[in-house]
């Protein structure tokens, strides 16, 4: 069976992401343009460090923005984002789905508007794996009996929970031959 | 026009978007906190014209300390009374706003009054940033360095607007929940106001150097982070989890979570026993 794919919600999380890149790059270079000579070894090396550590994976995240997707198979459901993010979450393992908005605190790790990625900490359901173009409105929540959480921004959100639903029935039911045959 | 008003428009700018977004965001997408960003506007000018300088100037003559001493002249308790002006003052006319109706109405509950004392301190944070440029543009030293030399300048006044905004919220939280606690969120303003001004008075006794002078900024960011993380959590907790929105598509029942548990350990134990056979 081909998996299906979900498109997630429009959104503008690649601006913020292209502007914090820049602008991370911009503070690196600006002092080593202004003041250069007068800098100290170590003033070039953090300015550069920063800029290349954080300014240009900014600017690869940016550009994998396109491809995030989720895929449905028969048997899991896949985020992705890019070569950087692949969630399995077998549909089975799945103990709860539901659409809520979360309530954001001060630690992050990849959160902006418009975009959160991998594991992001919220101040009311904890820890969330996240792959999606909103960072707190409307997420829909899966999580699974192992108690691990993932927000996913579908646009199709109908589609895909029913989609979802639909398998994971079929899952259940082939599960439950497959204790009767033994 | 002095060259740091560019600089000082562009940190007005900054610190508007950047503190405004975070307390728009954190309070849960409220606009109604937003307007709390003008009322702090003209205290900073305010507290030093009208208090600081002239109570300072007081106490200076009662004591018989004349202008311009120097630290090395200058007795260590009017060093300290000076060290403790800004944090006492300011933590105190920083909530004067609350003397208006519509600001008071808006502590209705400890979340409010944690989003009500971040508003109005990031104002004062902005006013302040205003004042700073307006006191530097006096000075012939600085008027022919570009507006880009001011970099620090944004900086600091970028991470010291967000510090204003949440020492004023444990004033404003301590005030909220009334009694022993408005004692205690004051002083508690206070020590994080000091704390963030110790940095600059140690760097002026000459007893910092200005790179660790700039690494206290940055500890008192991170100490303030926690603060601010530690009212959010109690104001949650205090708060009604009948205002969170949710639908639930799907909940598995708990014996079929069970049946799948134990399905699981089922299959383990199933490859425990073929390992073991392996093995022998």
């Amino acid at each position: 069976m081909n998996p299906l794919i979900f498109k997630p919600r429009p959104s503008w999380g690649w601006v913020w992401l292209l502007g914090l890149a820049l602008l991370i790059l911009a503070l690196a270079v600006w002092p080593l343009a202004v003041a250069g000579n007068a800098l100290p070894w170590w003033g070039w090396a953090l300015n550069l460090g920063v800029g290349l550590l954080i300014g240009l994976p900014g600017l690869a995240l940016m550009a994998w923005f396109p491809t995030l997707h989720y895929e449905l198979d028969a048997t899991t459901l896949t985020l992705r984002y890019g070569p950087v993010l692949t969630y399995r979450i077998p549909l089975a393992q799945i103990r709860s789905i539901r659409r809520r908005d979360l309530a954001i605190s001060l630690w992050s790790s990849l959160r902006l508007p418009g975009l959160a990625l991998f594991s992001v900490p919220y101040a009311d359901v904890g820890t969330v794996k996240m792959c999606a173009t909103a960072a707190a409105r409307g997420i829909l929540l899966l999580e699974t009996i192992a108690g691990e959480k993932y927000g996913l921004t579908p646009a199709d959100e109908a589609g895909l929970v029913a989609a979802l639903q639909e398998r994971m029935g079929e899952s259940t039911s082939q599960r439950s031959n497959e204790s009767a045959n033994q | 026009m002095a060259p740091i008003y560019i600089m000082a428009l562009i940190t007005i700018a900054a610190s508007t978007l950047l503190w405004g977004g975070l307390l728009y965001a954190l309070s849960g997408q409220q606009r109604r906190y937003l307007w709390l960003l003008l009322p702090g506007l003209p205290l900073s000018a305010a507290v030093n014209l009208l208090i600081k300088r002239p109570v300072a100037t007081l106490v200076g003559n009662w004591a018989h300390i004349p202008v311009g001493l120097g630290l090395a002249g200058t007795p260590v308790w009017f060093l300290v009374f000076l060290f403790l002006l800004a944090p006492v003052f300011e933590e105190a006319i920083k909530i004067t706003p609350l003397l208006l109706p519509p600001v008071r109405r808006l502590l209705t509950d400890r979340a409010g009054a944690l989003w009500t004392g971040l508003g109005l301190g990031v104002s004062f944070g902005l006013g302040e940033a205003a004042y700073l440029a307006y006191g530097v543009a006096q000075s012939p030293a600085y008027l022919g360095l570009p507006w880009y030399a001011f970099t620090g300048y944004l900086s600091e006044r970028l991470v010291v607007c967000f510090v204003h905004g949440v020492m004023t919220a444990v004033v404003v939280t301590g005030l909220y929940r009334g009694r022993v606690h408005i004692l205690w969120g004051y002083l508690g303003g206070v020590a994080l106001h000091a704390l963030a001004n110790a940095g600059a008075m140690l760097y002026q006794l000459g007893w910092l150097s200005l790179a660790l002078t700039q690494m206290s900024l940055l500890v008192t960011l991170i100490v303030d982070v926690f603060v601010l993380e530690a009212l959010r959590r109690r104001a949650r907790q205090e708060a009604s989890p009948a205002t969170a929105t949710e639908v639930v598509y799907f909940e598995r029942e708990e014996d079929e979570q069970e049946a799948v548990s134990s399905e699981q350990g089922a299959v383990t134990s199933e490859q425990e026993a073929v390992s073991r056979k392996e093995e022998q």
